[in-house]
């Protein structure tokens, strides 16, 4: 069971890792618009809206 | 620090910007960010060497000591928030006389409207009104919760409108004169900072859970090293949600407790709070219970339903952030007139009075003015209703905002900017818009009281417990807050508003303000405006009457062959019709008609008595052919040939919208600024009784102030601008999409497209919304009153308290989603409906 040791530790570690890139997806506004990406990715047209 | 306005300055040695290098590493004097190495904004103050990170702290500062307040520095408890840059700030006071944003009442008194950043509930707007009636200068302040403006009026002698700005700074608010772009970025960021600090809470309760179920699922206890182990790791992820993602709570209830009121927010931190330090207490001492998971699963469930209810918010609001401004940006102006005909453009905002503009044909009057030179028509829609253009000659008057339809005008300003009749009616809708009561009020109330109660029955019970169970006081004690946390009670109405909002917003209805459901459920009498109403505003023929040789057909060609190459409204409503034969010598006699040679033949289209100088026969007997329309006639010299009818067409759907409302029980009247004879017909062809015609916008203000003195809640749906005071007073007013930009900012609903049909649905779903509140509210009564008394008998446990609180909130966000999901209305059920135009037959009309 010591592996716990490291296991517990690391799982907190990544914890802080996902929530730091959370942060950062955020602050880089990839949840500012939750719908336009879903429906640009069907438009056929490839230029720029 | 509220009444730092008294305070007098002592030292007031001038010792400003000196370029000397840094020496210590000082935090920035004023915002307490670090100064960058060898920072040159330096100044003397209080007897000390200051440094400053910029020159827009460095500025701030200095006009604060100007304004005698540099008792803020010593009385405040953090730093102020840094400012976007000195030019933001100061540059108000210059840029707010020319753009408009600073309204002058009289000589000395100066008044504007400022969006508030950082309001958060009844006390913010509480303190803000509060701490800026006591500066110095400022004499009236008004500050709308539901819009978060603040209505501030000063004495321009004694302050200035950087003052009142850094006065809102002083005390952790930000100001700004209201902005739609600066609103959009605000708004983002708003959203962007609860979303982080939502996902951190929902992180951190999945890995704290995790960590917390070994203790959950064995039955003889978790080793205790491993226990150790566990709670530590959870004290660590426990940290962030309590520092930073349930922070603003603490911050609102340390405000809430400064100022000795009850908030919602009181409880939530005395029990985040209680429980996280007893929590890490048990775990660096090794001794004792922990309850991080009820913390973060507590903080996580709340922050989510406000989210929601952010998110739902600001949707409604993001389509209304494209207001474009009513009047042009720029203004030819005339610098030479008569002299010259040169033109320089210029703001239109900066003209002053005596300047003389041209405005082109098609282009909006961009002020106040009186026309020197030139003739052609203005339609005043925007400011009057009336759809029909005005012909202005030299000497005639001509209002901003107007449109100069023909041929360009040299107009002489009298008026500009702000000063403007346009800018009055927006004003004054405003206001109305501001001095509203506030419902919400009594709801604060209300949660005071219970919160307050809360907190009596939890310190009686941690007593209780105390002189009998001391080991259990701080279980039991938690176990009461959390399970009583009055989430279900705040979340009943939000939720419930948001996915209306949400529902309605999908099928193109905006909700823009939060009343607005609320008030279309109560609304007993609904008030509708005519033009682009229940009209289209468009101009169409609506009948003829042939009187001579010529049948219709051959009627209409004539008059659209002499209507041909004209940009009247008129030749705009029969450009649709027949090829026509070529016509000769066309004149246009402005505000008569139109004369010219059709085959040889003279012929004159136009109003009934100049028609008549051609042949001089008496007019004939027609009156019965529209007697709410407009009349044309069409003559050669040997008499009357036909009878034209101009009107306004009924909107598709108004008539079955009416039945449906009077079917429903609601009063329907019409107001119109038309004439009386118009407005009666175009009621009667959409089946509305009561009608008044010739309603200027007061009238219209006081018929709706007249309802409401009878206890009657009044919902309007009107257009233009002469509506927006109407729409200010009504309890909930309601605009088409196509209604102009300053209505739409006035209403409180906004239907986007041009179905007014929809309007039916909008009520019903207002009222299904109230019906779920009210179930939520049940609810959430019902719950507490079985959860409180079991959890001050000790029966339960906290994750039991979260885990009951949470479900009970579940419960009524589920209950209220049930309004987004089964749209219970259809609004296409209606546009097959397109009905009872005005048509083509007389009889309707």
């Amino acid at each position: 069971m010591e592996i716990l040791y490291l296991l517990i530790p690391l799982s907190v570690v990544l914890a802080f890792l996902i929530g730091g890139a959370f942060w950062w997806s955020v602050k880089s506004g990839q949840f500012d618009d939750l719908e336009g990406p879903a429906h640009r990715i069907i438009a056929d047209d490839d230029s720029p809206p | 620090m509220l009444d730092s306005s008294s305070t007098v300055l002592a030292s007031n040695s001038a010792a400003l910007l000196s370029r000397r290098a840094a020496r210590a590493e000082q935090p920035c004097f004023h915002c307490g960010n670090a100064n960058p190495p060898g920072t040159q904004w330096t100044a003397v103050f209080d007897g000390a060497d200051r440094q400053f990170c910029c020159g827009g702290c460095l500025a701030i500062a200095q006009t604060i000591r100007a304004a005698g307040l540099t008792a803020f520095y010593a009385r405040r408890t953090a730093p102020a928030a840094r400012p976007g840059s000195a030019e933001d700030w100061l540059g108000y006071d210059a840029a707010g006389e020319t753009a408009g944003w600073i309204v002058r009442v009289d000589a000395d008194l100066r008044e504007t409207s400022l969006l508030l950043e950082g309001i958060q509930c009844a006390a913010c707007a509480w303190l803000n009104e509060e701490y800026l009636k006591r500066q110095a200068g400022v004499v009236a302040v008004s500050v709308n919760l539901a819009t978060r403006r603040a209505l501030v009026r000063w004495d321009s002698r004694a302050t200035r409108l950087s003052a009142v700005l850094r006065a809102i700074a002083a005390i952790g608010y930000r100001a700004y004169p209201y902005d739609p772009k600066r609103r959009e970025a605000l708004a983002k960021r708003e959203r962007r900072a609860l979303l982080t600090r939502t996902a951190v809470a929902l992180l951190a309760m999945m890995q704290v859970m995790m960590f917390a179920l070994p203790g959950y699922l064995s039955a003889d206890g978790v080793e205790p090293q491993f226990q150790a182990l566990l709670g530590w790791a959870s004290l660590v992820l426990t940290l962030p949600v309590v520092l930073y993602s349930a922070a603003p709570f603490f911050r609102r209830a340390l405000r809430d407790l400064r100022l000795m009121r009850m908030g919602m927010d009181v409880p939530v931190a005395l029990g985040v709070g209680g429980a996280f330090v007893a929590s890490a207490w048990a775990t660096i001492t090794a001794n004792g219970v922990v309850y991080y998971d009820s913390v973060t699963m507590f903080v996580a469930l709340l922050l989510c339903g406000r989210y929601v209810e952010l998110r739902a918010r600001q949707k409604a609001g993001e389509a209304l952030e494209h207001v474009a401004p009513e009047l042009p940006a720029t203004a030819e102006r005339l610098t030479a007139y008569p002299r010259e005909l040169t033109t320089d453009v210029v703001a239109a905002v900066a003209l002053q009075t005596g300047d003389v503009v041209r405005v082109a044909s098609g282009a909006v009057v961009p002020a106040d003015g009186e026309v020197v030179d030139g003739r052609s028509s203005v339609e005043e829609r925007i400011l009057t209703g009336e759809s029909w253009p005005r012909t202005t000659a030299p000497g005639d008057p001509v209002l901003a905002g107007s449109i100069n339809r023909d041929s360009p005008l040299i107009v002489r300003v009298r008026k500009a900017g702000p000063a403007t009749a346009l800018a009055q009616i927006a004003r004054l809708a405003e206001r109305a818009a501001n001095e509203r009561p506030r419902l919400a009020k009594l709801a604060d109330r209300a949660a005071a009281w219970f919160v307050a109660t809360l907190l009596l029955i939890a310190l009686a019970t941690a007593i209780g417990w105390w002189l009998t169970d001391p080991t259990q006081t701080l279980a039991v004690t938690f176990a009461v807050l959390v399970v009583s946390c009055p989430c279900a009670l705040s979340l009943a109405t939000p939720t419930a508003l948001a996915a209306a909002v949400g529902a309605l917003g999908r099928s193109g209805v905006l909700v823009v303000r939060g009343h607005a459901l609320e008030a279309l459920a109560r609304a007993r009498h609904v008030v509708f405006d005519k033009t682009g109403t229940l009209t289209t505003g468009d101009i169409r023929l609506i009948n003829v009457v042939a009187l001579g040789s010529h049948d219709r057909d051959a009627c209409i060609a004539i008059a659209s062959a002499l209507e041909q190459g004209s940009t009247h409204p008129i030749a705009r409503a029969l450009s649709g019709h027949w090829a026509s034969p070529t016509v000769d010598a066309v004149t246009a006699v402005l505000g008569s008609g139109v004369e010219g040679l059709i085959d040889g033949r003279r012929y004159r289209f136009g109003r009934p008595q100049w028609v008549q100088e051609l042949h001089g026969r008496a007019p004939p007997d027609v009156n019965d052919v529209a007697p709410a329309a407009t009349a044309v006639a069409l003559a050669d010299e040997s008499g009357w040939l036909g009878w034209f009818a101009f009107g306004d067409a009924l909107r598709p759907g108004v008539r079955a919208l009416v039945d449906d409302l009077s079917s429903q029980g609601l009063a329907l009247t019409l107001l119109s600024g038309d004439r009386a004879t118009t407005a009666a017909s175009v009621a009667r062809s959409a089946g509305i009784a009561q009608v008044q015609g010739d309603a200027r916008p007061e009238d219209k203000r006081a018929f709706i102030a007249g309802l409401q003195q009878g206890g009657v809640s009044v919902a309007m749906v009107g257009d233009g601008v002469n509506d927006a005071a109407a729409l200010a007073q009504a309890d909930v007013s309601l605009s088409l999409g196509s209604a102009s930009d300053l209505a739409r900012w006035t209403s409180d609903v906004v239907l986007l497209g041009d179905d007014i049909g929809r309007i039916a649905g909008a009520l019903a779903i207002a009222r299904r919304t109230r019906h779920i509140i009210l179930q939520n509210i049940a609810w959430a009564l019902a719950y507490n009153a079985v959860a409180i008394p079991l959890a001050v008998s000790g029966a339960l446990t906290p994750l039991a308290a979260a885990v009951g609180m949470s479900a009970s909130s579940l419960l009524v966000v589920a209950n209220a989603l049930r309004l987004g999901r089964d749209a219970a209305w259809a609004p296409d059920r209606r546009s097959d409906v397109v009905t009872a135009q005005l048509g083509s037959g007389g009889a309707t009309s």
